[in-house]
């Protein structure tokens, strides 16, 4: 069986079996449009919040308008005490609440601390964090308006004033991901790591139909049938990983800061590295609907470990370690700085170097495995 | 039947795993990977052109910050270098001369960079070097106002008018685990049942006894691999929720009735859409396949990560698809807001879309028995 007509058979293979179609080829274009669907809208605006204005002044009112129009909190309600509050919190009809104490307005302007009260439910992190940079916000505004005023009152004039209140100036921006999107937080991410998940899915539901029955297969030396097989799921995945960084970046208008020649680099070595994975993995499953469910629950641990989501030098050493061997995670992270950092090609040399590791130790494990199935 | 299901439960060793240890495996790595809660001594860089007193006054209130871990970088090159590596989380640059510009009256700027791109440790960070810099600054604009001549207590309300005191409601420590692990065993457990019910009905066909399963109708059938696995689904969901919160030091067992029916509710919209998918399919390996497809990206539909009402339209309308939307809200509303049992009952009504999933069943398990019954294997 010559070369061409081995990767052909097995590209046909691929094609006729449903289970394999339904995961590879329907998976990969379903999860293009699910996973980035929920984070469309990118940054969490207009959280819902109840207001109890103890005060009723001019000024508790003016720090009412103020956090209505703060991009990230909407003042649903007005309230009387604290009860009503409370019911709106459990009713979800709201998830934070703002206490404006009696008094606030006189006590200000007499010069004593008044202190303003913020609840925000913190089983929603992004909520919790919208409402209280939210408020904080509103409340220096307030505050540094009053200081200002008071300053004027005292005789300063404006120039100095403004001076003695702004001493030094905090330019705070944030680097890389300039709009603080959810999208380029997590979607680069998960993309790599379905192309790897839905390959390792494909391929071993394709070695456990094989293993029993005899075919092409069993025609043709091992070393010949992995090679062929390494080489037909990288193609077809460098296809996929095309669409992804390709056409899914830029529809999604997700950073594309590395240069293409990197880019292709890193994924070549990765999609070698999972195709290899793929058939070394193939060889433990003897039933079609194992590796699906194995694949399944092993998900979600590699995306929380991967380092992008939670910070790597947080994680427990022996996950790290173990994490390591999944060619996924070298990729999430080499892909997240060429991508999204613009780092140089110096700097992620060495997982690019582990890709290729990976490549070969996961090949000598195919080689075994496959060997074993097919004697 | 009951004892035919039963022995065969125990002679497969896979569905026995997914019925008791491996949820427990994942549950556990998972919750090893968030063992340290709250990010802490996160690397920043500081580049201090200054290098005068008020600047180091400045480092040392940084260094402060449990958050901080502060690295000096003689160099602005080499810092951003460290970032783009990921080797620091954010930098603060402090201005050649910002001594002298404060004192001849000009403003001075700092300037901080944080790695949004991480963006949970990047908000925490920009966040907290901003407070260590205030801490700083107000001795700064305090003393400024000392020299002019301002009584020393009304300087200091002059500085800071107004207070804000900010609670985290339901999660007081803002404790990383108790955000995400409940979501995260909502997620996995929703996988844990569909595999259940599926690899039930896989069996059947592997060993070609479909014809022996359905032998005494087609909905008996049914009925016995329900009442088998829908109980047991639901004893292992509680068993694990019970684990966690005793192990996040949260006492649930007030709420534990709730919960429980809360998650009768969810098993059995799960089984129901699980075994109209296998109906319609009749393979294990494709009906795997879908349901994985379906149900993997539950996580990010909860909404307990990125909030419900920023998601667009389509994605609020798919989340309706998941009983593990549903599940979320009422099992957030048991824990923080106790409710009791009439709000959860209204609450349970949304699953009774799913009920319409009982024709596809009727209708794909007739067949099923018909054509078994026509060619007995």
């Amino acid at each position: 069986m010559s070369w061409w007509a081995l990767i052909c058979a097995e590209l046909k293979a691929i094609w006729a079996n449903k289970a394999i179609a339904i995961t590879v080829f329907g998976g990969v274009f379903f999860y293009a449009i699910l996973y980035p669907l929920p984070y469309l809208n990118n940054v969490a605006t207009e959280q819902q919040i109840v207001v109890i204005d103890r005060d009723n002044s001019s000024l508790s009112r003016q720090v009412i308008r103020h956090a209505n129009a703060s991009p990230q909190i909407e003042v649903v309600a007005q309230l009387a005490s604290i009860n009503d509050g409370q019911e709106y919190l459990t009713r979800g009809q709201a998830l934070g609440l703002v206490v404006i104490p009696q008094g606030f307005r006189r006590d200000l302007m007499l010069g004593k601390d008044v202190t303003l009260a913020t609840l925000g439910d913190a089983n929603y992190f992004l909520v919790y964090s919208a409402i209280a940079q939210g408020m904080v916000s509103v409340g220096l505004d307030t505050a540094k308006q009053m200081q200002f005023k008071a300053l004027l009152a005292k005789g300063q004039d404006p120039g100095s004033a403004e001076l003695s209140l702004n001493a030094i100036k905090l330019n705070s921006v944030p680097a890389f991901n300039p709009s603080l999107g959810y999208m380029s937080y997590v979607v680069p991410a998960v993309l790599l790591l379905v192309l790897q998940q839905t390959l390792l899915i494909g391929s071993g539901i394709l070695g456990a139909s094989q293993w029993r029955s005899s075919g092409y297969w069993n025609q043709v030396s091992v070393v010949k049938l992995v090679t062929a097989r390494i080489i037909t799921f990288a193609v077809l995945y460098l296809l996929f990983a095309s669409f992804y960084f390709g056409w899914c970046h830029y529809y999604y208008q997700l950073p594309v800061t590395g240069e293409l020649i990197n880019v292709v680099m890193l994924l070549v070595a990765f999609v070698l590295a999972s195709s290899a994975a793929g058939v070394a993995l193939s060889s433990c499953f003897s039933r079609t609907d194992m590796p699906t469910q194995i694949v399944l629950l092993i998900s979600m641990p590699i995306l929380f470990a991967s380092g992008l989501i939670w910070p790597t030098m947080l994680i427990p050493e022996p996950i790290v370690w173990l994490s390591q061997l999944i060619p996924a995670i070298p990729a999430m992270m080499a892909m997240a700085q060429v991508n999204q950092m613009s780092a140089d090609w110096s700097m992620v040399f060495n997982l690019w170097l582990q890709l290729w590791g990976l490549f070969l130790l996961f090949s000598a494990l195919a080689y075994v495995g496959v060997k074993q199935r097919l004697s | 039947m009951f004892k035919r299901e039963l022995k065969a439960l125990w002679n497969d060793p896979w569905q026995l795993a997914l019925l008791t240890y491996l949820p427990i495996v994942a549950l556990v790595l998972l919750g090893w990977i968030f063992t340290s809660a709250m990010p802490r001594e996160l690397p920043v860089a500081i580049v201090d052109l200054d290098q005068s007193q008020l600047s180091r006054q400045l480092a040392f209130e940084l260094q402060a910050s449990p958050t901080i871990n502060l690295q000096t970088y003689s160099d602005l090159a080499a810092a951003k270098h460290a970032m783009q590596q990921v080797d620091m989380y954010a930098m603060v640059v402090i201005p050649q001369g910002m001594r002298k510009d404060l004192l001849t009256g000009h403003s001075p700027i700092i300037d901080v960079r944080y790695n949004s791109q991480f963006l949970l440790v990047g908000k925490l960070l920009s966040s907290q070097i901003q407070q260590a810099l205030a801490a700083g600054l107000k001795q700064v604009s305090l003393s400024s106002q000392l020299s002019r001549g301002v009584p020393k207590a009304q300087a200091e309300i002059n500085v800071s008018p107004i207070k804000q005191q900010i609670t985290p409601l339901h999660n007081f420590n803002s404790h990383y685990q108790v955000f995400l692990m409940p979501a995260i065993l909502v997620a996995l457990g929703q996988i844990v049942v569909m595999l259940n019910c599926l690899n039930s009905f896989a069996r059947e066909l592997r060993h070609n006894a479909v014809s022996q399963w359905l032998a005494q109708g087609a909905f008996y059938g049914l009925w016995v691999k329900a009442l088998v696995y829908i109980p047991l689904s639901v004893l292992q969901l509680a068993a694990l929720n019970w684990a966690l919160y005793l192990y996040l030091g949260v006492d649930i067992s007030a709420q534990l009735p709730l919960l429980l029916l809360a998650q009768l509710f969810m098993a059995i919209a799960i089984w129901l859409v699980v075994t109209a998918v296998f109906m319609l399919l009749k393979d294990s390996a494709r009906a795997v396949s879908f349901c994985a497809a379906m149900y993997a990206p539950a996580f990010p539909f909860m909404g307990v990560t990125f909030p419900t009402h920023d998601m667009p339209f389509v994605a609020q309308i798919w989340r309706l698809v998941m009983p593990s939307s549903y599940y979320i809200e009422q099992h957030l509303a048991i824990v923080s807001s106790h409710i009791n049992l009439g709000q959860l009952l209204t609450m349970l009504s949304g699953y009774l879309p799913f009920l319409t999933l009982l024709i596809v069943i009727a209708l794909g398990v007739t067949k099923l028995a018909q054509t078994n019954a026509k060619e007995p294997i």
